[in-house]
């Protein structure tokens, strides 16, 4: 296999020269602002690898045809079902809404979506989608399994998207226990391996008691999850810092190795995200604190 | 490009390695197989630097690293000067170790493949899961032991079609 001409003493600094400049190339890459970075990301992602993303989704209508169907139906039976009670909930609220006199406010929707993990070195925590701009995604949209919150959206070419799951470290979500007793921030706590990760309540206060078994779900503060989304179910507690405040572990509600088809939210509503608690039979009690200021509803009744 | 293998070996040779490269995209990307591919990106780059100057490899690397890049979401970069090292280092290795059988390569696969996930591990930071002595010297090591086969075996095929030793 060895099949080369030894150098001159000159030549191989030449060729040394030429690789340090080809290292300085990509340590430019490497430490080149995260904002210049996603153009460069998009442009090989449309060209260069355009043909094994296209080919994805005859791939996955290919092994869906494969895997168990009874396994399968329940997944999708599970999305359905929260498709259809959004859909009732949100005739309900329109109707409401049309019997207060207020305007019809925009809500979340959600499109059905595979999920696709390229299984490369740093990717671990990260997941593509099957759909993109054209279909109404956008960065920050949260993606749902049937279990639960899986993710958000991170970046969005026009076909396809790319998002982190909450076992990322930069995943946070704001989070409230089911009761609404207890607010608090959500983080991932990584394990050595995907099955080992747990979620973090923290930011409790210290003089909360939230027991075992009890659900913790998205508050809906932040503008990024929309309120009443299963995070995961406390386990115990992890300490308690300095007397000021708690931190407690969750068992997540969703495993994201076996996530693979999930709901996208395409459609926020204005700087909330809407309540999607009995979606789940989360019964979370309404957001006294940080109700929506409806603007045009105001200005109808003094039109009014 | 200091390449003086003849012209049809050299095709066959660029063939393996063009193949090399499609089939780790089609199985991490369109197949989405994951973490149960073998990388095949660092073994196409381990497998050219034998055969070209150092600057070569190294740019080489470069190009496939922004590929896989591209796909991630953290890191950028990291896998681009993970492989433009490797790529140099990779073709220097003949100053060193001079052979072409079937144990060497394989151990110079498995080394180049372990040395690969230790600077990307330098690099990527918080991007790759687990502590330093696990990933390193567990995971580092298995995966290192699958890609070096599955490129031993991709070489083993290669010689028997072209009958190049």
């Amino acid at each position: 296999m060895v099949d080369f001409i030894e150098g001159t003493r000159r030549g191989r600094r030449r060729d040394a020269g030429l690789a340090g400049a080809v290292l300085l190339v990509a340590l430019f890459f490497f430490f080149l602002p995260s904002g210049y970075q996603r153009p460069v990301r998009q442009a090989v992602r449309g060209t260069a690898l355009r043909p094994f993303l296209a080919m994805q989704a005859e791939v996955i209508e290919a092994r869906d045809g494969r895997v168990d169907i009874s396994e399968l139906r329940a997944e999708r039976d599970s999305l359905a079902a929260l498709v259809a009670a959004q859909a009732s909930l949100a005739e309900d609220n329109r109707q409401l809404r049309a019997l207060l006199g207020l305007k019809a406010r925009a809500g979340p929707a959600f499109i059905p979506a595979d999920v696709i993990r390229p299984g490369i070195a740093g990717g671990e925590s990260t997941f593509m989608l099957d759909v993109g701009r054209a279909d109404g995604v956008e960065v920050g949209s949260p993606v749902l399994a049937s279990g639960g919150l899986l993710g958000v959206v991170w970046e969005v070419d026009e076909h396809s998207s790319y998002g982190i799951d909450w076992t990322h470290p930069d995943f946070r979500a704001s989070a409230m226990t089911a009761d609404g007793q207890a607010y608090g921030i959500v983080e991932p706590r990584r394990g050595q391996f995907r099955e080992e990760d747990l979620m973090a309540l923290v930011g409790a206060p210290f003089h909360s008691d939230i027991r075992p078994g009890t659900r913790v779900v998205t508050s809906g503060r932040g503008g990024i999850y929309p309120r009443g989304i299963p995070l995961g179910v406390v386990v115990g507690i992890e300490e308690a810092d300095t007397g000021w405040r708690k931190t407690y572990l969750l068992r997540p509600a969703v495993r994201p190795a076996a996530a693979t088809h999930v709901l996208v939210g395409v459609r926020r509503a204005a700087g909330r995200g809407g309540d999607l608690s009995e979606l789940w039979h989360v019964g979370a009690p309404p957001d006294t604190v940080a109700q929506p200021v409806e603007a045009d509803s105001e200005a109808d009744r003094e039109a009014r | 490009m200091n390449v003086i293998a003849s012209g049809a070996r050299a095709w066959y040779f660029w063939t393996l390695i063009v193949f090399f490269v499609l089939l780790h995209f089609t199985l991490h990307v369109t197949v989405g197989l994951g973490a149960s591919a073998p990388d095949l990106l660092t073994v196409s780059v381990l497998v050219a630097a034998r055969r070209l100057t150092g600057s070569a490899a190294a740019a080489l690397g470069l190009v496939l690293g922004l590929l896989e890049d591209s796909l991630a979401l953290d890191a950028f970069g990291a896998q681009a000067v993970t492989l433009t090292i490797i790529g140099y280092l990779g073709a220097r290795s003949r100053d060193l170790f001079v052979g072409d059988s079937l144990l060497f390569v394989g151990v110079y696969l498995f080394i180049g493949k372990w040395l690969h996930d230790v600077i990307y591990y330098l690099l990527a930071g918080s991007a790759v899961r687990g502590d330093a002595v696990f990933r390193l010297l567990v995971q580092a090591p298995l995966a290192a032991l699958y890609a070096a086969g599955v490129g031993l075996l991709a070489l083993v095929a290669y010689r028997a079609v072209t009958g190049e030793r």
